[in-house]
């Protein structure tokens, strides 16, 4: 008997009561306004947020957050202040040492300022291993709560996704916090 | 007769700063962990919830792990079942020769702790790098956690600087957290870029959609798992979740549970492999259908390992990770330790005060006060009772059982007050041992009562 027929033969013999699948609906909370909300929970999980001006040019304003970034990389046409495409690299490894990288989010969560990152990249390690990273994401699409988020993505077919709040951090040395572990030190998440 | 647990606690508690420093940090993320519940309307609403789908998804394990493990296939991922340690650890060892790796780049599982599979790897030539910044120190340091998500918070900033000064060449003297942590990167950043083969546990596995779900803060398992070619993910079968509707109750109460944050920096969805690399995942049981069958008990599966109830543990916060014997302290690793092994285990059934502040926080709702409750009815039956609590309670229901001796006895009672200290606290009074007994009233409360005196 193979271990998978082992071990479904005895979960079926020890299963004893069974219990039903509950009703997943609540009342779960709704903010009055979720850009505030999320641009907060945002800053205190150790992210930047920017809500764009009318007159704001978006290179310039990525440019002046990072005023010394070298390395920029990102895959999105309009992004001119890239100085190279990730995509065309044959070696995630060659990521190493990118000053800041920027993608685009799907939408965003106000009560934890998580931004739901779908990969659209040809390798995943451009959201992590850049010193900084910058998220665009259009301020209409944000939902309330993690209820919601996970209803709008039900069906949604990717290979790897992550929800992102704020920096990479730790606090496992005296629970002193600490960004920047292994991931972005900083996160900047640009509202267009 | 003292437990090994009371034996440890002891010595954790001979450093008295370290003691208050570590039971005061716990409270304090626990005093986050309210602030978060707090801030949402529905938090009661979700424990249930909670509760709710894991008494569905662990009595449904039959049906939900194979949809799960039909669309993990779907997604191209391979799927492997563990019936316990040996094949589980048999399974990676398996797929690292295949792959002719030398190195292992895994971010923090408890489930591999529980398989004891780096000690094997190790046995095998495989160099098992642990990424997540505490267990990292911990492995350096050659030293276990001693708590399921703050592994390092006993040690000390100066311990970390001091090892990182020898193994990883760091400044002399210099123990800031901030240093230190960037120093770490560094060393680490080498061995996620030359990663032969990476690993990761889960948190979640949903069953609708194949995929796993991994938790962290400092995205060590997303380093991790982009340069290596093979990535192999092993989750206990109890990690199954229906569908990713149901995992929003989860991601929402384990972070805010666990360290008072309402989400972790990176809730991670692993679905298919990238183009030209392989994902692994393991389902393993190891004892764990095992619990299925135990009715008292099967709420343990409800688990999604946050912590919690060790930041909230008064006992625990007192006497550390390293005081309880089995690898998962606190009020889950005493009950997770007796559904083991009961007889290696039940010295840690007897560090728990039954506040049951583990069970009123406890976001999956597990019964963890009451199920130690109900290991403490069983220690005489396996052998495990203390023989002196065991001796005086024979005496006790002797006394109780015949009124006459017992009204004596109580009237003698208050001379128990001006016995010198030796003779009340001794080696033959387990309930004197750490602790100030009561005082004898001078009248009992039957006395009182005959004398009108009750009001």
């Amino acid at each position: 008997m193979s271990s998978k027929e082992d071990i479904l033969k005895r979960i079926h013999a020890n299963t004893r009561q069974q219990y039903d699948m509950p009703d997943l609906s609540l009342n779960a909370i709704v903010y009055e306004d979720k850009l505030k909300t999320f641009i907060e929970v945002l800053k205190a999980a150790g992210g930047e947020a920017y809500v764009m001006q009318p007159d704001d040019d978006l290179n310039a304003v990525i440019r002046r957050f990072y005023p010394e970034a070298q390395r920029i990389g990102s895959n999105l046409n309009e992004i001119t202040c890239a100085t190279f495409n990730p995509d065309e690299l044959e070696d995630p490894r060659e990521l190493n040492g990118t000053d800041v990288s920027v993608v685009k989010g799907e939408f965003g969560v106000a009560e934890n300022a998580a931004v739901w990152l779908p990969c659209q990249y040809r390798y995943k390690a451009v959201y992590f291993i850049s010193n900084a990273l910058v998220i665009l994401l259009d301020r209409q699409e944000l939902v309330n709560n993690m209820n919601e988020a996970y209803r709008r993505i039900t069906n949604a077919d990717y290979s790897f996704g992550v929800f992102m709040s704020g920096p990479s951090k730790t606090a496992d040395i005296e629970q002193a916090l600490v960004f920047g572990a292994h991931g972005p030190i900083r996160v900047t998440v640009i509202l267009i | 007769m003292s437990t090994k647990h009371s034996i440890a606690a002891a010595r954790f508690i001979e450093n008295r700063p370290q003691e208050k420093w570590h039971d005061e940090t716990l409270w304090m993320v626990r005093a986050k962990r309210d602030k978060q519940s707090k801030s949402l309307p529905e938090w009661e609403r979700l424990r249930d919830l909670a509760s709710a789908i894991k008494m569905y998804s662990n009595s449904h394990l039959e049906t939900l792990l194979q949809e799960f493990e039909k669309n993990a296939i779907a997604n191209g991922a391979i799927v492997h079942w563990a019936k316990d340690a040996e094949e589980h650890n048999q399974i990676v060892y398996d797929i690292l020769k295949e792959h002719q790796a030398k190195n292992l780049v895994k971010s923090k599982s408890m489930l591999t702790e529980e398989c004891e599979m780096n000690p094997f790897l190790f046995s095998k030539g495989i160099d098992v790098v642990e990424s997540d910044l505490g267990e990292r120190i911990l492995q350096l340091m050659d030293l276990k956690p001693s708590h399921i998500v703050l592994p390092a918070i006993h040690i000390k900033r100066q311990q970390v600087g001091e090892m990182m000064e020898e193994k990883l060449g760091t400044e002399k003297g210099n123990f800031d957290p901030t240093y230190l942590t960037h120093a770490a990167r560094k060393h680490l950043r080498e061995k996620f870029l030359h990663a032969d083969v990476s690993m990761t546990g889960a948190n979640f596995a949903v069953a609708s959609t194949g995929e796993i779900v991994v938790c962290t803060n400092e995205g060590n398992a997303d380093m991790g798992t982009s340069f290596a070619k093979v990535h192999i993910a092993t989750f206990g079968m109890e990690k199954i979740v229906p569908n990713r509707e149901a995992l929003g109750v989860f991601t929402r109460l384990l972070a805010r549970s666990g360290t008072g944050q309402p989400i972790t920096s990176y809730t991670s969805h692993y679905r298919k492999p990238p183009k030209g690399c392989e994902f692994h995942i393991i389902i393993v049981d190891n004892g764990r259908s095992e619990i299925l069958a135990q009715p008292d008990h099967v709420k343990t599966l409800n688990c999604i390992r946050c912590g919690e109830c060790m930041n909230t543990c008064p006992v625990y916060r007192r006497s550390g990770g390293y005081s309880y014997t089995y690898f998962i302290p606190g009020p889950i690793g005493i009950n997770l330790g007796m559904l083991r092994n009961p007889e290696k285990y039940a010295d840690n059934v007897s560090a728990c005060s039954l506040c049951l502040s583990c069970s009123n926080v406890c976001p999956a709702k597990v019964d963890l006060g009451e199920q130690i409750y109900k290991w403490r009815q069983d220690l005489d039956r396996i052998g495990r009772a203390n023989k002196q609590k065991k001796l005086m309670s024979a005496g006790m229901q002797y006394l109780m059982e015949r009124p006459a001796l017992f009204n004596t006895a109580l009237k003698f009672a208050p001379l128990v007050n001006h016995l010198p200290r030796f003779m009340v606290y001794n080696a033959v009074n387990a309930w004197g041992k750490g602790r100030e007994l009561p005082t004898f009233a001078k009248e009992s409360f039957n006395e009182l009562w005959k004398k009108n005196k009750v009001k």
